[in-house]
């Protein structure tokens, strides 16, 4: 056994001697943990429904044609072939997809193929679809599929993608307004064929001389679709737009995807500069929304830090009453061979294991505490779209920060106290 | 081995110096019992901590167990009182939230270097305890022990690491005379076993067992 070891038996034994103290000692730091682990996994939490919510691309710049005025006088506003290729070659940017909104309308006059579904009598869907370039969604396409365009006459269904959130906001909120059924609970929709007519428009005088039937499929979900709208493969809008003999106005829209994040502001100033604009809508709420989220948990931290140095002051006053009650045991144990520097440190050690057993216990809390604050959350909120299962979320580092923090808060405060002990003179003491 | 040359030492008392040593040698060699008697303040118990390198701030030179205490580090002195001093106080000095055979291992806990676990280090202080005649009293809190085994207690503690110097302060001020007597004798034979014991006290019955026995008066002895 080393004398570290003999060190810490003896500040176990000292605070096992004064385990009124130490628990009061251990309270302390406990609550500093707690509200710790509890309010930055609140927030961390927050964050993530957060992101659900606002799924933005860090690296994702939405480019618009520009306003007529500014376009003109910046000689661009334009988004053609060669606007695209300019946006591609800007510095910083590692690609740019464009985007055309189909302008034949799309109607559903049932209900998807495949699934049960109480589909009002006489109802048509009018959809609104965006054609998307294969490279931007590729990663979102199921295992499986295709989404390239199937070509005319080919007979084969036409490959489109859904927002993800498309899917909880119906679940949520249309599907219980009008009284229809959600959807099947852990079914994936991927693979359903939808019937639809294409040229067919709800809007009187809008629907085309031509209508043709067509069938959709899923072939995926994702965040790179815009909620309201139905992704099809680049090539079949323009292929509609040319069988429907629709007139060629270029891209409505432009992803340019930057090598970094932190590439974007560059890209956006050379955007401008282009006479295009940017549409920062989602990115400035998912922005805002994450920077309330962050300053709400970051002062909810600092309350905690604060709490975790109330704890430490506590700890400080305790113990150091504790020492001049122990002057005597201390003087005993420096004349069997302690030295002022073991004192010392039996002193910090007590501070530590009453720091140490604190954060274990308040972490623990925290996470029983955000179990009681879920439950009681799904009791009292409705279910609104993107409602997480939990509003808390505990990775490894929280419950360890959990531990530490109140731990290191302790020894702060033993500092003193450790520093009156080791000065205790023994000889004048014992005499 | 005990030895102190020309020890001088002063309090501070409103703001003069008081003297309580003046120039005391003393010579306590191994296989001695010296008893050093003499009147309540006259620096007996200060004698005792000089010798025992618990008191510092003294003039003269002090060697115990072969060394010299002159420009003796804290953790030098804290080792030396580890190593080869044992202490045995009036007030028996035990810590109260420890059992006894807990109080017995102290030393052991704060040795240098390595030493043995707990689990052996409880087995040496059961030991030690069984020496003494509290085998069955281990596991006792100092509270509920008597006087006598309370200061029993403090031997088994203080020879734990077998020392080669004892030092006892009014070891029997606190015991009943038959107690206080088996005490005495107990020290007697641990000088006989070699060690070098000082005992400084006030009653004259110490002093039958004792090798020699000095005289402390205002800061000399004789």
């Amino acid at each position: 056994m080393t004398r570290a070891r003999g060190l810490l038996w003896i500040a176990a034994a000292t605070l096992r001697a004064d385990r009124r103290g130490a628990i009061v000692n251990a309270a302390a730091a406990c609550l500093g943990a707690a509200s710790l682990v509890f309010f930055l996994a609140l927030g961390l939490g927050v964050s993530r429904a957060v992101q659900r919510m606002f799924p933005s691309d860090a690296r994702l710049v939405e480019v618009v044609p520009g306003t007529a005025l500014l376009g003109d006088v910046l000689g661009g506003g334009r988004l053609d072939d060669d606007a695209l290729a300019r946006l591609a070659a800007l510095p910083g940017a590692a690609a740019a997809f464009p985007r055309v909104a189909l302008r034949v309308p799309l109607a559903a006059p049932g209900p998807p193929s495949g699934i049960a579904y109480s589909w009002p009598a006489g109802m048509t869907l009018q959809i609104p679809a965006v054609g998307v370039a294969p490279e931007l969604v590729a990663s979102d396409v199921r295992p499986g599929f295709s989404f390239q365009d199937p070509g005319p006459g080919s007979g084969r269904a036409i490959p489109v993608l859904l927002s993800r959130r498309l899917l909880e906001i119906y679940d949520k909120t249309i599907a219980p307004a009008w009284g229809v059924r959600k959807l099947p609970p852990l079914v994936s929709v991927v693979g359903l064929e939808l019937p639809v007519k294409v040229g067919l428009s709800i809007v009187p005088h809008r629907t085309e001389p031509r209508i043709a039937d067509a069938r959709l499929q899923l072939v995926g979900l994702s965040d790179r679709v815009p909620i309201y709208l139905l992704a099809l493969p680049l090539a079949t809008v323009r292929r509609l737009h040319a069988e429907w003999n629709k007139e060629d106005l270029g891209y409505t829209q432009v992803s340019v995807l930057a090598r970094r994040p932190e590439d974007v502001p560059g890209i956006v100033a050379a955007v401008r500069r282009m006479g295009l604009s940017v549409d920062e809508g989602e990115r400035e709420a998912a922005e805002r929304v994450g920077t309330v989220v962050l300053v709400t948990t970051g002062a909810l931290a600092f309350l905690a830090i604060a709490m975790c140095a109330l704890a430490a002051l506590a700890i400080a006053q305790s113990l150091s009453a504790s020492v001049r009650a122990r002057a005597k045991e201390i003087a005993v144990l420096q004349a069997v061979g302690a030295a002022p520097s073991d004192v010392r440190r039996i002193v910090l050690l007590e501070g530590a294991m009453v720091g140490l057993a604190g954060g274990i216990v308040g972490a623990a809390l925290a996470v029983a505490l955000a179990a009681l604050a879920d439950r009681g959350a799904a009791a009292a909120l409705p279910d609104f779209p993107f409602r997480p299962e939990t509003f808390f979320a505990f990775p490894g580092w929280l419950a360890a920060l959990g531990v530490v923090v109140p731990a290191v808060a302790a020894v702060l405060g033993a500092l003193a106290p450790a520093s009156v002990a080791a000065r205790v003179d023994p000889a004048r003491t014992l005499s | 081995m005990i030895r102190l040359r020309g020890v001088t030492k002063s309090f501070r008392d409103a703001g003069r110096s008081v003297p309580v040593l003046r120039g005391v040698d003393l010579h306590v060699a191994p296989g001695e019992l010296v008893a050093i008697v003499g009147p309540s303040g006259s620096g007996k118990s200060t004698l005792l901590y000089v010798a025992g390198a618990l008191d510092r701030d003294f003039a003269g030179d002090a060697t115990v167990a072969g060394v010299s205490l002159a420009g003796l580090s804290e953790e030098g002195r804290a080792a030396l009182r580890n190593e080869s001093i044992g202490f045995v106080f009036q007030s028996f000095n035990l810590l109260h939230g420890l059992t006894a055979a807990e109080n017995v291992m102290l030393p052991g806990l704060l040795r240098r270097g390595r030493t043995d676990a707990v689990p052996a280090l409880r087995a040496r202080a059961e030991h030690a305890l069984e020496e003494v005649g509290l085998a069955e009293k281990a596991d006792q809190p100092p509270a509920r022990l008597s006087g006598g085994e309370r200061q029993r207690v403090a031997i088994a503690r203080a020879l734990l690491v077998r020392p080669r110097v004892l030092l006892a302060d009014e070891p029997t001020g606190n015991l009943d005379a038959v107690t206080g007597e088996a005490m005495i004798q107990q020290f007697a034979a641990l000088a006989r076993a070699g060690l070098s014991v000082l005992v400084v006290t006030h009653e004259e019955r110490v002093s039958r067992a004792a090798s020699r026995v000095l005289h402390l008066a205002e800061g000399r002895l004789s």
